[in-house]
């Protein structure tokens, strides 16, 4: 069964086409590692299909057609967005992004549950966001995610610029996330796609050229060949 | 580009009757005041360029435009009316002072961009405008202006039978800015203008100053605009604050955006027929028909701004690119029809 | 000593002023990017209908009466700008400039509007006797009106305050000047607080335009000309999207330009836009605006 159905997803950003025809599946209760290059279109493709950029194509959730509908619908949905640089909101505080985010009013199991992941964000419940670390940043944006029940949780390299303590603890939170749901996740560093991904879908110019088992990572020379980088480890 | 091949000789011939008419026997033109008319409507038309040059074709909403253009009116009566230099002279220091101003404001200014710049240079174009209201050093003669003295400038831009010398000179003034602006753009820094307005990242990339270039477009526009604003001032006789109000460039935004902004032409036509159109609404409601309409539809009605208010309402929701923008989507039409 | 109290505090009313229009003016554009050129016309409407409010009860009017009449010409303007909202702006979504050249012509049709039907004359606002009398502050003689003018000034920046920190609504609003694409990717429907700014906004606009037409004395099409170029610069200087920077910006701007009018008659609107000059160098993001990404 699969939660999201990608076809055919162009997406063009001021006369530029950056997608020319995406098409891969998401399956259910499973993570799906989208890979590639530098600049190959996968925050593009994300984007997409929260309808960020206007897409033509079909992205299908559960069966349900999402080209065409508002970025606020989409969302409802059932899909829930982990960007690239975080996008917290810098002026608000902790509590107040967690609320902002918070769909439905009486959700205290929904944030317990989340503080519990996060302790620290409990402790710094009343401090602005803007005022946190990165890696504090990047736990409230994924507990933004985790406080609503979703069908889907698009996910754009969550240990960017991380320290390498942090990044094991961003790990441990996504892989405890990933085991209740589908998890569409772009990530650079291969050993928490080995970990945690079921399975790989590579990019390269606009274009989905690989779709298949995360064993593939054990091969340096398909690493090589797919992602240009050298080695199982970055 | 959708040229039309007999597009130039046909200006070139349009424009010599333009310039003959005054001349040639009995016809509309050879009366004064439909040269008034038509003098006053090409220095509004070369004023809408000015404004394509920097809206259109750089892509910076400006909202003071009217200073530059106030200060041609101003600069050029001070000093004839004080007798420091002859007529001539008079006004290309006006032109000189406007673009050094606009250097000044431009280069305060063009630190910001989009809707902020808009602002700003609003503010600025008020400022000028409350203090040419104020009378400093009894030069600008507050609220009521000043008249130009007619002792101090040549006969033939006096009196009433000689109007067609101030026609002459707003046409004259209408096609060097045409000519200029057209010269600009097609020039290697105008495809740096309209890349700019289009994507100013890639001309960033490119290594190319940004900055230098609007800042260029905008001491172009206001020289020319100094330039029409000393014609102005012959035509009108004295210099208002009204000049430097902000409703005149508002009125330049709408006659670019009613003719259409980019192609050059759409300004000067959107200019001239804004000019003519207030002027004659204003005589159309002087008439006994119209004072039979309801108070409530006919007061607004009596007023310019409402109907031009609408238009441009319409234009920009419906009708983006205006008249030339349909002009060319018409063209674009007969010739892919033609094509298959 | 009391000549200088005199002026601070009229330059504070005359601040506070400023502040009722630039307020929306600085939400509108912190959340929408919109340049809102018919928040003038916003005024001149709050100001009509007040004024209307004002005259039927007589040619003097009570204080409570002249309240009504502020609360319902703020009414009208904010109904009147969320129509504007939902009938043009949302249409143009996210064609900035479009949008700020379509509030232009509505400025301008609102402009032909009033004037084809009540003429540019300026009409006498019937505004209660209480207002002319002095208040003693300081040993300085301090006409009431003023006091009004900061009160209520301050009243809509504690209400706006609120507003904004107490309330959903507020919440996203200050998410949305922040970032509008993830206050949608969250789910919330990011228009319905760009209705919520425009009826504020219009409101704030429309009691501003009762207590400007007491302060020049009477109504007409054109007062608002001044107080949206004021509004703008405090805009400017405050920075985009910040309330209380708007509020530090108009009172800043009222007492300065008060003083040098004193100082050097006539003077005050080029010292403005000195400073204007001045912030923009240092800070080109305004005193309390945020540089954006
Ligand atoms: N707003 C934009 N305007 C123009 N081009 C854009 C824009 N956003 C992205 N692009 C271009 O689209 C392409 C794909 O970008 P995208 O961010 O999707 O890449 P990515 O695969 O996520 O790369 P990375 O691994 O570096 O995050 C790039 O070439 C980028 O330059
Ligand atoms: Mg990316």
């Amino acid at each position: 069964m699969n939660a999201l159905v990608i076809r055919d997803l162009h997406v063009k950003i001021n006369e530029s086409h950056i997608l020319h025809g995406v098409n891969f599946d998401v399956p259910s209760h499973k993570v799906t590692a989208l890979l590639g290059r530098n600049g190959v279109g996968k925050s593009t493709t994300l984007k997409g299909i929260l309808g960020l950029y206007s897409s033509t194509g079909s992205v299908q959730l559960n069966g349900q057609e999402l080209i065409g509908m508002p970025t606020y619908k989409i969302a409802q949905s059932g899909v829930a967005y982990v960007p690239e640089d975080r996008e917290i909101f810098s002026t608000l505080s902790v509590r107040e992004n967690l609320a902002l985010a918070s769909r439905s009013k009486t959700n205290n199991a929904a944030f317990e549950s989340i503080y519990e992941l996060f302790p620290e964000l409990k402790t710094r419940a009343i401090q602005l966001a803007g005022s946190l670390s990165g890696g504090q940043q990047q736990m409230v944006a994924i507990a933004r995610a985790m406080l609503n029940t979703n069908e889907i949780l698009l996910v754009d390299e969550p240990t960017k610029g991380l320290a390498p303590k942090l990044v094991t603890e961003v790990a441990d939170a996504l892989a405890k996330v990933a085991e209740a749901t589908t998890m569409l996740l772009v990530e650079q560093n291969l050993a928490l796609v080995k970990r945690i991904a079921h399975h790989v879908v590579v990019m390269d110019q606009g274009r989905v050229i690989f779709q298949g088992e995360p064993e593939n990572l054990d091969d340096p020379s398909w690493v090589h060949q797919m992602l240009g980088v050298s080695g199982g480890h970055k | 580009m959708l040229r039309w091949k007999y597009s130039r000789p046909l200006l070139v011939l349009f424009v010599s009757l333009l310039a003959l008419a005054p001349l040639l026997g009995s016809n509309p033109l050879s009366q004064p005041g439909f040269q008034q008319t038509m003098a006053v409507a090409f220095i509004w038309g070369g004023l809408a360029l000015t404004y394509d040059l920097l809206f259109g074709f750089t892509g910076l909403l400006s909202f003071g435009h009217a200073l530059y253009f106030a200060t041609g009116v101003y600069v050029t009566c001070i000093l004839i009316n004080h007798e420091v230099v002859v007529w001539w002279l008079a006004a290309l220091i006006s032109i000189a002072v406007s673009a050094i101003l606009a250097l000044l404001v431009g280069a305060a200014s063009l630190r910001t961009t989009g809707i902020t710049f808009a602002m700003v240079t609003l503010a600025f174009g008020e400022a000028g405008h409350v203090i040419l209201q104020r009378n400093f050093f009894n030069l600008t003669g507050g609220e009521n202006g000043i008249a130009l003295n007619a002792d101090l400038i040549p006969e033939f831009w006096i009196s009433v039978a000689n109007t067609k010398f101030i026609y002459w000179a707003a046409l004259a003034a209408l096609i060097f800015t045409y000519v200029v602006i057209w010269w600009v753009t097609e020039s290697s820094a105008g495809r740096v203008f309209a890349a700019l307005r289009d994507n100013e990242l890639r001309v960033q990339v490119l290594g190319l100053n940004t900055q230098r270039f609007k800042l260029l477009s905008f001491v172009i526009s206001a020289a020319l605009a100094a330039l029409l604003g000393a014609v102005m001032l012959i035509a009108a006789g004295s210099a208002a604050p009204r000049f430097a109000d902000a409703g005149v460039t508002i009125s330049l935004l709408l006659m670019v955006v009613l003719g259409g902004a980019v192609t050059r032409w759409g300004a000067v036509i959107g200019g001239i027929f804004y000019s003519v159109a207030t002027t004659r609404m204003q005589d159309l409601t002087q008439q006994d028909a119209f004072k039979t309409i309801p108070k409530w539809i006919g007061g607004p009605i009596a007023e310019p701004a409402f109907v031009l208010g609408l238009l441009f309402i319409f234009v920009v929701m419906f009708a983006p690119g205006g008249l030339s923008g349909a002009y060319y989507r018409l063209r674009l039409r007969a010739i892919t029809k033609k094509s298959q | 000593m009391d000549t200088f109290i005199l002026i601070g505090i009229t330059g504070i009313g005359l601040g506070a002023l400023y502040f009722l229009i630039a307020s929306g003016l600085s939400l509108i554009y912190g959340l929408m990017g919109v340049l809102n050129f018919a928040h003038g016309s916003f005024l001149t409407v709050g100001a009509f209908v007040g004024f209307w409010i004002a005259s039927k009860t007589g040619f003097e009017t009570s204080m409570p009466e002249f309240i009504l009449a502020m609360i319902v010409g703020g009414l009208a303007a904010g109904l009147f700008a969320l129509l504007i909202e939902q009938l043009l702006i949302t249409r143009l979504y996210d064609r900035h400039i479009d949008q700020a050249l379509v509030t232009v012509g509505v400025a301008l049709v609102v402009g032909a509007v009033l004037g084809g039907w009540f003429g540019n004359d300026l009409r006498m606002f019937p505004a209660p006797m209480w207002f002319l009398t002095a208040i003693d502050i300081g040993g300085a003689k301090i006409p009431a009106d003023r006091v009004v003018y900061i009160a209520t000034a301050v009243l809509l920046l504690v209400g706006n305050w609120a507003l904004l920190k107490f309330t959903r609504i507020g919440l996203i609003i200050r998410a949305g000047v922040e970032n509008r694409n993830m206050v949608n990717a969250l789910g919330i429907n990011v228009r319905r607080a760009f209705s919520t700014v425009f009826f504020l906004g219009g409101f704030a606009a429309g009691v501003g335009g009762v207590l400007v037409s007491v302060y020049s004395n009477g109504v007409s099409p054109l007062i608002a000309g001044t107080y949206l170029i004021y509004g703008f610069i405090v805009v400017v200087i405050g920075g985009m999207g910040s309330v209380p920077g708007s509020f530090l910006a108009a009172m800043m701007i009222g007492v300065i330009r008060q003083f040098a009018n004193y100082y050097a008659t006539g003077l005050g609107d080029f010292v403005v836009v000195i400073l204007l000059a001045v912030v923009l160098l240092i800070r080109p993001q305004g005193l309390l605006g945020k540089v954006r990404a």
